[in-house]
């Protein structure tokens, strides 16, 4: 197995260094990256788009590829989060090019004449540059009571069953990464994030009423029936078309307005 | 007569005024670290203009951050 | 009987009336209006709480201590205070009473003699 690793890694080390050689003799294509910038050690400058050029030839496909190279090659200060770089932790999330995504499974347009621009998740307080704050959209996931609630769990101490159908319901709910994307390309969030939920803690909020082994469903109801917390939510649908994952939290909102209206 | 406070204004008093609250809640002798501390914090933006609102704002929710961690009872003292 | 409470109080009432805004009127008729604790406040005295008032003063770091203090000392006037002093100040006496001035009527303290007054109308104050 360490065998098999070791050979394995090689061989990808060749291939990086194969196309190094290969594309180090082409012209090198320059892209224009223009970013936000913004140093909360000096709060009375304001915020301010930084532009970097990136060759294109010695950089990786994903727009997390470039930052990351920026950072190591070019301005060490620029500031970002990330962590798995394949679209698990949800840590990158960021604007590009007008697009809530994340940078890790975002291609780089190839055209290098076109500037490619990076903000922080818009309508959110700023830590620093590309960093947003997300306290409160954490403190909002936590009021949702995000864990099984139930009376008794099996004897033998292993999982609670459930049925084939009922493991389907959560299908397209489970997946998300809660990287904040939809919630902050929401304008009903972007304007009532106090009280809103918004459709990342709310998608999460239906994961928990449609799970059949949950015993708390009516006290998870009672929590959403009033003006604010779920219904600011008026359809808008830029949720779903943001969501990097492919999710669609519009849908599960609709599905628990009619969980609600229906009894 | 003096000029009426702006909210803003307000916030930053009520700011201060928690801070030294707090300062007030720490064992005796560590009192002073907590003053000075306060005092250097604030000084740094005394010329801070009054019409420059985002900034006191953002320095009004850090500063809120920085009071709710060092409220906490089991924070004695500072170096 | 509530009447006679009541007459009692509105002076101190209507001198923060016309410094504070109507909310904050409103909130100290509130406190004013259970008797118990109006009686109580009659225990400290306010001469005694205008020295002590003025020893915190004196102890307060920023206040050049020769200056003579008086209830008619303006803090930002006479002292040189500035606000965030002020503030400061304030916190100091509140220690020394044990009590917590609402922001409302700290705000507006301008002088020695309001705090006082204040101190004097609080009925936690000890």
């Amino acid at each position: 197995m360490i065998m098999m690793n070791r050979i394995a890694k090689t061989s990808v080390l060749g291939n990086i260094l194969k196309r190094g050689l290969a594309t180090a003799s082409a012209t090198p294509r320059l892209k224009t990256f223009k970013i936000y910038r913004w140093n909360p050690d000096k709060p009375a400058e304001k915020p301010r788009l930084q532009s970097y050029e990136v060759d294109l030839n010695d950089c990786g496909p994903m727009v997390l590829d470039a930052l990351l190279k920026i950072k190591n090659e070019q301005d060490a200060t620029l500031t970002l989060r990330r962590s798995c770089r394949e679209g698990i932790c949800g840590s990158c999330a960021m604007n590009i090019g007008g697009r809530n995504t994340l940078a890790c499974l975002c291609k780089i347009d190839q055209d290098n004449s076109k500037q490619l621009k990076i903000y922080p998740l818009p309508h959110m307080y700023i830590v620093k540059d590309l960093v947003p704050d997300l306290t409160g959209f954490y403190q909002q996931y936590k009021s949702i009571q995000p864990y099984l609630q139930r009376s008794k769990y099996p004897d033998d101490g292993k999982e609670v069953l459930q049925s084939i159908a009922d493991r389907k319901k959560l299908d397209g709910l489970y997946e998300c990464i809660l990287c904040a994307c939809c919630s902050t390309s929401c304008p009903s969030y972007w304007w009532n994030q106090e009280q809103y939920l918004g459709p990342a803690v709310l998608l999460q909020a239906y994961r928990w009423l449609v799970d059949s082994r949950d015993e708390a469903f009516s006290v998870r109801k009672s929590m959403l029936q009033n003006s604010m917390s779920l219904y600011r939510c008026h359809t808008i649908m830029n949720c779903t078309r943001t969501c990097p994952k492919g999710l669609n939290p519009g849908k599960a909102i609709a599905e628990i307005k009619k969980t609600l209206a229906s009894n | 007569m003096v000029k009426r406070l702006s909210g803003l204004q307000r916030e930053v008093l009520h700011l201060y005024r928690t801070s030294i609250r707090i300062a007030y809640s720490k064992p005796v002798d560590n009192r002073p670290r907590f003053f000075s501390f306060i005092h250097e914090e604030f000084g740094k933006y005394k010329d801070l203009s009054r019409k420059d609102f985002t900034t006191i704002e953002h320095l009004l929710r850090v500063g809120k951050k920085k009071v709710e961690m060092y409220s906490k009872p089991e924070l004695k003292n500072i170096h | 009987m509530l009447r006679s409470i009541f007459r009692t109080v509105t002076p101190v009432v209507s001198t923060f009336r016309t410094a504070s805004s109507s909310l904050a009127g409103r909130r100290i008729c509130t406190r004013f209006v259970t008797p118990v604790r109006l009686y109580s406040s009659e225990s400290v005295d306010k001469n005694e709480i205008t020295t002590r008032v003025i020893d915190v003063i004196k102890a307060f770091d920023k206040t050049a201590a020769s200056k003579e203090v008086s209830p008619q000392t303006a803090f930002h006037k006479d002292l040189g205070l500035d606000s965030l002093d002020t503030v400061e100040l304030l916190v100091a006496i509140e220690e020394e009473f044990d009590i917590e001035i609402p922001d409302k009527v700290a705000d507006e303290l301008k002088s020695v003699g309001e705090t006082v007054e204040y101190i004097a109308s609080n009925p936690e104050a000890h």
